[in-house]
C-alpha cells in the first residue's frame, strides 16, 4: 500500500510515540543526568558531578544490598521454576482442555489482585501468633519464626511471581509436539528420562523466559523484602524508596536505579543469549 | 497422548501438586476475604464472628473515600487515553512497515518491564523537574505509561485475528481511510477496545508503587493501603482489599466475556447445502 | 481492432524494493470480455490485478482506463470491484449490509439502497438470508454475497482474485457455470485470476499466462492448448512431451529434428517458418501419442522408454516414462486402450507419434 506519510498515518501513530517518548523514554534518560547533579540545602542542582557515584560505590552498605538482591532475586528465580515446572507440566500434559482453560484463567486473576493486600494476608498467616503457628500449636509444635525472615521474603517473592512463571512454562509446555514425546518413549527413554531429555531441551526458551522475568520482578520490588523480610539488611529497592522518600538523595537514588537497569540488562542479554544458543543448528 | 503409556499413580501425585500450587496462589486472596468478615482485631485462628465493622469502619474514614475517589478519577482518565493511544499503535503495527518500527514497537510495550521502583523514580524526579509532579493528574500520567502496553496487546491481538484484505476491501468498495477506519476496523476491534477499558481500568486500579511515588498528595487507594500497612496490623486492609479485588474481577471478566463472546460467534460455519 | 481497449497496461513495471513483481507489462483488455490471467503463485498474476484495482501503485509505466489514465487514483475513486480469494466480507455486517456498502460509502440513500442490493440479493438467489450473519453461510452463499456486493454499484469491470479456491470440487464447477452466465447475460468485463488451468480454460474468451512477472502467452484456451509458444506453457499446461534438438531438414511443410533420442518429423511451424540448422523446441501432446509394445507400423516417430510410474483419474490414467536419456514423457490414455497393453512399472515401451502431433515452439 502507499507508503509515504499521512495525516491519516499520523494521527493512530503518533500519539502514543510523542506520550512514552515524553513520559516513559524522557525520565528513564533523565535518571542518567540526575545522577550527576547534586543536593545543596535540600535543593537538587543541575551539576556534573562524580560524587553520587563515587560515594554510593564506595559505601558497603551499597555493597552488601547490591548482592543480597542479586542473590534474593536468583534464589527466587530458580526456586520458583522448580516449584512452577511440575504444575505447568500437570497442567500441559494430564489435565483436559477445560481444566486447561480454567487453570490459565485462575492464573491470570492474581495479576488483577492488589498485591500489598496479598503480602498482607501472609503476614496473617506467618506471624508469630498467625494462622499457621496457631495450627501448628494444635498438634504440639512450634512457634516458629517466620515473619521478617529470609523465608518470608521468598514467599512473597513467590506471591508476586509464581503466578507468571506457571503460564509462560504452560505457553512453552502447550507447544511441545506431542509425537515427540511419543517417540522418545519408543525409543525406550523412560518417563522420567523424556522430561530430561526431550520436554526440558523442547520448551527450553519459554523456561528461560519465565525464570528471567521471575528476577526482573524480584529484583525490583521493595514490598516483600520490607514487609515480610523485615528490611534489615535492605535490598536495593528498599534502598531506593528510603533515599527518595525521605531524604531528598534523590541523585544517589538515581545511581541505584541506574545500577539496577544495569544488571537488569545483563542478565537479560545473558539469559536471552543463553535460551537461544544452539537454537541455529 | 493415549492413556496407555501413563502411569495412574504419577498423574494423580502430580494433578495433586497442580491443586497445592492453586491452593499457594489463592491462599491469601481467599484468608483476605475471610478475614474481612472476621470479628477479631488481631487475625487468627479459630476465627471470631462475623462481622461487618472494618467494612463499616472503612466506609465512614474519609481518608479512604478521598483515595477512592481520586482512584477512579485517574483509573476512568487512564483507562480512556491508554486505550486510545494502544489502539494507535496496535493499529500502526498493523498496518504499517517502516523504518524503525522495532523501536516503536519496544516504546509501545517494555514498560511493564520495568522494575516499578526504577520507573517510579524516574518519573518522580522527571515530572517534578517539568512541574508536573504531586498534582492529580501525574499519576494518571504514569499510568498511561505503565497501561498503554496492555491495551495495545489486547487490541492487537483482535486485529491479526481479521482478515487482512477486509480493510482493502473497503477501500475497493468506495470507503476513504477514513470511511475504512470507521465502518470496518472500529467496529471489528469494539470488543477489544472495551475489554481494553475494563483492564486498563483495573491495572490502574491495583498499581501503587509508581503510584506512591508520584501522587504526593493525591494519594490513590493502593497507595493509601500501603500506609496503612507501615503502620499497624488492621482487619481494614481486608476489607478495602475485598472491595478492590471485586471490582478489578468484575472488569476483568466483563473484558474477557466480550473477547470470548465475539471470537465464539465466528466459528459457527452452516454446512454447504446447495 | 479499432475500438478502443477498456483498460491499457502500458510498459507497466511493479517493484517491491528490490524484487520485480512484474515485468514491463503490455495488455489491453477488451470491452465485455471473460480474461483470465493464470499462473502459478508468485508470477505476478494477483500484483497486476491489484495494480488494477488501486490496491499496489505501478511503479513504472502508465495504466489507462477508458483511455484515462489511473496510476495515482486511490481505489476508493476508482469503480473497479475485486472478488478476493478470502471474500473479505464484513463479519459484523449482515449480508443485506454487506451487499449496501458500497452503495452507503458513495453517499446514496437508505431507501435507494435498499432497493438495488434487493434486486442483487435477488439477482445472486441470496434473498432469503439477507439478514443472516456472514458466519452462518455455506462457502457457495458466501460467493454469492461477495458477488453481489461488488456487482451492485454496476461496474464496467469485475476484478476475481482466485475466488473459487476454497470451495470443493463440486461447488467449484456450479460456481463457474454461475460466473460464466452471470458475465455473459451483464456483459461487462471480468478479469479472473487463478492458478487453475480448469478454470481459466472453461470460462475464459482469453487467457494470460505468466511466469515470473512476465506474459508468456495470450490467446484463446484452444490455441493456448494446442500450439503453446514457450517451453514454459507447454511444461504449465503440464500434457505434453518436450524435445528440444537441431533441423537437419526441410521439405514439403516438415522438417526432421535431431534429438539426443534419435530423429523426429514434426510439422513446419506457420508463426516462425524453421530452417536447416536451427536449434527448436518442440511438444507433443500427451494424448497424441500412442504406446505399443512392438514397433508400430506406418509413418510414426518411434522411440523407446521405460515405464516409470502410472497415475489413474477417474477413467484415464497418465502413464510416466523415461527415455535412455532420462528425457521425461507421459501418455493420456483410457482404460480401454490400456486393457490389450501390458504396462509394467520398469517395462519397456515404445512411444510414437504421427509428424502432424508435432508442435514447434515458436517462441523458444
Amino acid at each position: 500500500m502507499r507508503k509515504s506519510i499521512t495525516l491519516y498515518g499520523l494521527t493512530f501513530s503518533l500519539p502514543l510515540l510523542v506520550w512514552q517518548l515524553l513520559f516513559f523514554l524522557f525520565p528513564l534518560v533523565f535518571l542518567i543526568a540526575l545522577s550527576f547533579w547534586t543536593v545543596k540545602n535540600f535543593r537538587l542542582q543541575p551539576d556534573f558531578d562524580t560524587a553520587n557515584w563515587v560515594r554510593m560505590y564506595g559505601r558497603e552498605v551499597f555493597w552488601q544490598a547490591y548482592f543480597l538482591t542479586l542473590a534474593l532475586a536468583a534464589s527466587a528465580s530458580v526456586i520458583a521454576s522448580v516449584l512452577a515446572f511440575p504444575c505447568s507440566y500437570a497442567i500441559a500434559f494430564k489435565f483436559s482442555e477445560t481444566a486447561r482453560r480454567w487453570s490459565v484463567f485462575l492464573m491470570v486473576i492474581p495479576f488483577f489482585t492488589s498485591y500489598i493486600v496479598r503480602v498482607y494476608s501472609w503476614q496473617v498467616f506467618l506471624s508469630d501468633n498467625g494462622i499457621i503457628n496457631a495450627a501448628l500449636a494444635w498438634v504440639g509444635l512450634g512457634p516458629f519464626g517466620m515473619l521478617n525472615t529470609t523465608f518470608g521474603t521468598m514467599i512473597g517473592y513467590l506471591t508476586l511471581s509464581f503466578p507468571l512463571v506457571v503460564l509462560l512454562q504452560l505457553f512453552s509446555l502447550m507447544f511441545i509436539d506431542r509425537t515427540l514425546i511419543e517417540a522418545a518413549h519408543n525409543l525406550r527413554c523412560g518417563r522420567l528420562r523424556t522430561v530430561f531429555e526431550v520436554v526440558i531441551p523442547s520448551a527450553k526458551v519459554g523456561l528461560v523466559i519465565a525464570a528471567l522475568f521471575c528476577f526482573i520482578l524480584t529484583f525490583g520490588d521493595f514490598v516483600s523484602p520490607l514487609y515480610l523480610g523485615g528490611g534489615d539488611p535492605p535490598t536495593l529497592s528498599i534502598l531506593i524508596t528510603d533515599t527518595t522518600k525521605s531524604g531528598q538523595q534523590w541523585p544517589r537514588a538515581a545511581v541505584i536505579a541506574l545500577t539496577m537497569i544495569a544488571t537488569l540488562l545483563t542478565v537479560a542479554f545473558a539469559a536471552i543469549g543463553y535460551a537461544y544458543r544452539g537454537r541455529g543448528r | 497422548m493415549s492413556d496407555f503409556n501413563r502411569n495412574p499413580l504419577i498423574d494423580w501425585a502430580l494433578k495433586l501438586y497442580a491443586l497445592l500450587a492453586f491452593a499457594f496462589v489463592f491462599a491469601p486472596i481467599a484468608a483476605s476475604f475471610v478475614f474481612s468478615f472476621n470479628e477479631d482485631r488481631f487475625p487468627s485462628l479459630p476465627l471470631g464472628g462475623f462481622s461487618t465493622k472494618w467494612y463499616v469502619a472503612v466506609a465512614t474514614d474519609p481518608l479512604v473515600w478521598e483515595g477512592l475517589q481520586n482512584t477512579l478519577a485517574v483509573g476512568l482518565t487512564v483507562s480512556i487515553v491508554a486505550t486510545a493511544l494502544g489502539f494507535g499503535a496496535a493499529y500502526t503495527d498493523f498496518r504499517y512497515r517502516f523504518f524503525g518500527k522495532p523501536v516503536y514497537l519496544a516504546l509501545a510495550l517494555l514498560p511493564p518491564t520495568i522494575p516499578v521502583v526504577i520507573l517510579g523514580l524516574a518519573m518522580l524526579a522527571f515530572l517534578s523537574r517539568v512541574e508536573l509532579s504531586g498534582h492529580g493528574y501525574s499519576v494518571m500520567i504514569a499510568h498511561v505509561v505503565m497501561c498503554a502496553p496492555f491495551a495495545m496487546a489486547i487490541i492487537r491481538l483482535r486485529l491479526s485475528q481479521m482478515d487482512p484484505d477486509l480493510e482493502a476491501a473497503a477501500w475497493n468498495l468506495g470507503a476513504s481511510e477514513w470511511g475504512g477506519m470507521r465502518h470496518v476496523i472500529l467496529p471489528f476491534t469494539r470488543p477489544a477496545i472495551f475489554a481494553a477499558l475494563f483492564i486498563t481500568m483495573a491495572v490502574s486500579f491495583d498499581e501503587f508503587a509508581v503510584a506512591w511515588f508520584v501522587s504526593g498528595l493525591n494519594e490513590t487507594l493502593p497507595v493509601k493501603v500501603l500506609g496503612f500497612l507501615q503502620g499497624q496490623v488492621s482487619p481494614r486492609i481486608n476489607a478495602i482489599g475485598t472491595f478492590v479485588f471485586v471490582t478489578s474481577m468484575v472488569l476483568v471478566i466483563l473484558a474477557q466475556v466480550l473477547l470470548m463472546k465475539r471470537s465464539a460467534g465466528q466459528d459457527v460455519v452452516a454446512d454447504d447445502k446447495e | 481492432m479499432a475500438e478502443q481497449p477498456l483498460v491499457e497496461f502500458d510498459g507497466v513495471i511493479k517493484r517491491f524494493d528490490s524484487f520485480v513483481a512484474v515485468e514491463r507489462m503490455d495488455l489491453d483488455i477488451h470491452k465485455g470480455e471473460f480474461l483470465a490471467i493464470m499462473g502459478s503463485s508468485g508470477c505476478g498474476k494477483t500484483t497486476t490485478l491489484r495494480m488494477l484495482a488501486g490496491l499496489e501503485a505501478p511503479s513504472e509505466g502508465e495504466i489507462r482506463l477508458e483511455g484515462i489514465r489511473i496510476n495515482d487514483l486511490p481505489t476508493w475513486q476508482r469503480d473497479t470491484p475485486m472478488v478476493w480469494q478470502s471474500l473479505a466480507l464484513f463479519p459484523f455486517l449482515n449480508v443485506r449490509e454487506n451487499v449496501e456498502f458500497s452503495l452507503k460509502m458513495r453517499g446514496v440513500d437508505a431507501a435507494e439502497r435498499r432497493k438495488r442490493a434487493g434486486h442483487w440479493l435477488e439477482r445472486m438467489q441470496i434473498s432469503e438470508f439477507a439478514e443472516r450473519n456472514i458466519a452462518q453461510l455455506s462457502g457457495g452463499q458466501r460467493q454469492r454475497v461477495a458477488l453481489a456486493r461488488s456487482l451492485v454499484t454496476e461496474p464496467e469491470i469485475l476484478l476475481l482474485d482466485e475466488p473459487l479456491s476454497a470451495l470443493d470440487a463440486h461447488l467449484k464447477v456450479r460456481m463457474q457455470a454461475v460466473l460464466s452466465d452471470l458475465q455473459r447475460e451483464l456483459g461487462i468485463t471480468f478479469v479472473y485470476v487463478t492458478h487453475s488451468q480448469s478454470e481459466a480454460f472453461s470460462m475464459a474468451d482469453r487467457v494470460v499466462i505468466m511466469s515470473r512477472g512476465v506474459i508468456e502467452q495470450i490467446g484463446a484456451p484452444q490455441e493456448i492448448y494446442r500450439t503453446p509458444r514457450t517451453r514454459f506453457v507447454a511444461e504449465f499446461l503440464g500434457s505434453s512431451n518436450i524435445f528440444a534438438g537441431k533441423v537437419s531438414q526441410t521439405r514439403k511443410g516438415q522438417v526432421a529434428i535431431e534429438t539426443p533420442t534419435g530423429r523426429y518429423a514434426t510439422a513446419q511451424s506457420d508463426d516462425k517458418p524453421v530452417a536447416v540448422g536451427d536449434s527448436v523446441t518442440f511438444a507433443v501432446s500427451g494424448d497424441r501419442v500412442q504406446l505399443s509394445a512392438k514397433t508400430p507400423k506406418g509413418e510414426f516417430n518411434t522411440l523407446q522408454a521405460k515405464v516409470v510410474g502410472e497415475e489413474f483419474v477417474g477413467a484415464t490414467a497418465t502413464i510416466y516414462m523415461e527415455a535412455a536419456d532420462g528425457t521425461e514423457l507421459r501418455a493420456q490414455k483410457s482404460h480401454d486402450e490400456l486393457r490389450d497393453l501390458s504396462i509394467k512399472i520398469g517395462g519397456n515401451v515404445f512411444v510414437s507419434w504421427r509428424a502432424d502431433a508435432g508442435h514447434i515452439l515458436p517462441g523458444e
